[in-house]
């Protein structure tokens, strides 16, 4: 092997090594804010170029989970490491992250241009500020104060000041509230764009369909630690699909057990949606049964959502 | 930090209410002193005309904008989004408190060499910029001190009124009685070994080390306040 061969071999099993190392490694994190203990003893891992949404219940904690992570907040006990570095060492850290906070905390005194340069510049990363402003759609308002933005402006720049520079860490918190479709349809095309260029995403939301839509894997939280982790599919798999239908007056039995909902609809609960909704049709068929309203469909994050509600 | 010291300086030049409060107030109360010379000269000494100018604008200009940026910043999230990049916490309250501080110190010596031309110069210049330094450190320590304790701007009118005032009274109380009397109280008190300093500085016949000593009650006060603030500061709103 020729020296050369050999310092690419290195430099390749470097970069894998690298890529294996956790974005973000958590490790029975514990907050306490007095004697509310926020969260509790919450472990998880981002890898590079994830896409991760952190979702939860009111007050369940995510906030609190992502204020320690982005550094903003000391835990009380557990390991935090960003990048392999504690999340509180800023110069180490932020270069590398970009933070799109839930409130903006910008200057009401600044122009949009002068806000996109000021925390570009603060960043430590290169890009053009024009172009940011582009690929949020506010380069009519370049000009224009802070405060005399809308809700949805000042969203979008948030999410400009964080995507300068292409950071390789995102944290996008709440990042459509506010913003109408088109919006969000640009907010989530630059999303993609950044996941592209390689860029990892931590997400919370309360749009559960964003998060099913584009996260590769979902923390829930409930009450301060995970109740459930894993892709789309695996969560949802813990829950039973849904048939719902209209039955006509004096309907002979049906051939599977259903619960009668408050508004008349019957409601159908199973693991096996295809077989269960075949013997149905076929029971339909049998007795020349009209299913008005028919509806068939496997659990959806919503479901698994509201169960986290009654537990 | 000079980026967040720039555009600090355009905020302070497009908000009205700063601008009028740490500019425009600061430099009418110096002027009017400056303009009825002869009557507070002859209340206290053309040495109490210089420390009252000096805590006018310390007080105004420097100290009460120092907290109420500090707390509207705060209040508004611009301090948490600033700890989101990757600057230090000395660095953004160093890039905050830069302009105004400059532009203190700017006024200052303006008024006081408008001072010096219309009723003669200073004894000793030097030991005067040793205690308008002193003066502007002690301001900036208590303003972040004051600023732990404001909510917001419109509470800063409230939580900066006690040593604003309190200031410009003992500037007031040592500048015309002296420190014959009651010297120990007088001196640490904040401010009143800074105004000593400077009345010494600009009458003269005072012995140097004498007035050099007069350094220390206004570094303790920096310590204090300082200290306070280490312990109280917040970067973010209360939940």
């Amino acid at each position: 092997m020729t020296r050369s061969h050999w310092q690419m071999s290195v430099a390749t099993a470097e970069i894998r090594c690298m890529a294996s190392t956790p974005v973000i490694d958590v490790e029975r994190l514990n907050l306490k804010y007095g004697d509310f203990h926020a969260v509790k003893d919450l472990s998880f891992q981002v890898r590079p170029g994830e896409f991760y949404a952190l979702l939860g219940t009111n007050g369940a904690g995510k906030t609190s989970t992502l204020e320690v992570v982005e550094g903003h907040r000391t835990a009380t006990s557990g390991t935090v490491r960003v990048f392999g570095q504690s999340p509180r060492d800023r110069r180490a850290v932020r270069p590398r992250m970009g933070i799109m906070l839930q409130e903006s905390g910008f200057s009401p005194d600044l122009t949009v241009r002068e806000s996109v340069r000021l925390f570009g510049k603060l960043s430590q990363r290169t890009d053009r500020v024009e172009r940011v402003l582009g690929v949020v759609d506010l380069t009519r308002k370049a000009g224009t104060k802070v405060s005399q933005l809308s809700g949805g402006e000042k969203r979008r720049l948030d999410f400009a000041t964080a995507v300068y520079g292409t950071p390789e860490l995102i944290f996008l918190d709440e990042p459509t509230t506010g913003l109408d479709i088109q919006s969000r349809d640009d907010l989530w095309d630059a999303v993609d764009r950044l996941r592209d260029d390689g860029s990892t995403i931590v997400l919370t939301t309360h749009y559960l369909e964003e998060a099913q839509q584009r996260a590769d894997r979902i923390g829930l939280m409930h009450r301060g630690t995970f109740h459930r982790e894993g892709t789309v599919s695996e969560l949802t798999r813990t829950l039973p699909a849904t048939i719902r239908f209209f039955l006509p007056a004096r309907a002979p039995a049906l051939p599977l057990q259903a619960t009668r909902e408050n508004d008349g609809t019957f409601r159908i609960e199973t693991f096996g949606l295809q077989k269960d909704l075949f013997t149905l049709l076929r029971w339909a068929q049998d007795h020349a049964v009209e299913l008005e309203g028919l509806e068939a469909g496997p659990t959806r994050l919503d479901d698994v959502f509201r169960a986290l509600g009654s537990d | 930090m000079l980026s967040i010291a720039l555009s600090e300086l355009v905020q302070i030049f497009r908000n009205r209410l700063v601008l009028v409060t740490s500019l425009v107030m600061p430099a009418a109360v110096s002027s009017f002193f400056i303009y009825r010379h002869d009557v507070f000269a002859a209340l206290g000494s053309l040495g109490y005309i210089a420390a009252v100018v000096m805590f006018t604008v310390g007080a105004f200009g420097l100290y009460a904008t120092t907290v109420t940026t500090l707390a509207s910043r705060r209040q508004n999230l611009f301090l948490k989004r600033l700890r989101s990049t990757g600057a230090g916490d000395t660095g953004i309250l160093t890039g905050l408190l830069l302009p105004i501080t400059v532009i203190s110190l700017l006024q200052v010596a303006v008024i006081m060499t408008v001072l010096a031309v219309v009723t003669g110069a200073p004894d000793n210049v030097l030991l005067l910029a040793a205690a308008v330094l002193s003066m502007v450190i002690m301001m900036l320590g208590l303003g972040l001190a004051t600023a732990g304790l404001t909510n917001s701007a419109e509470h800063a009118q409230v939580t900066t009124l006690p040593i604003s005032i309190g200031t410009i009274v003992v500037a007031s109380w040592v500048g015309i009685t002296g420190t014959e009397d009651l010297a120990l109280l007088k001196r640490l008190l904040p401010g009143g070994s800074a105004t000593e300093l400077v009345v010494n500085a600009w009458n003269g016949g005072v012995p140097l080390p004498t007035s050099l000593l007069l350094l220390a009650p206004t570094l303790s006060w920096v310590t204090v306040a300082v200290a306070l603030a280490s312990r109280i500061f917040r970067w973010e709103p209360r939940r």
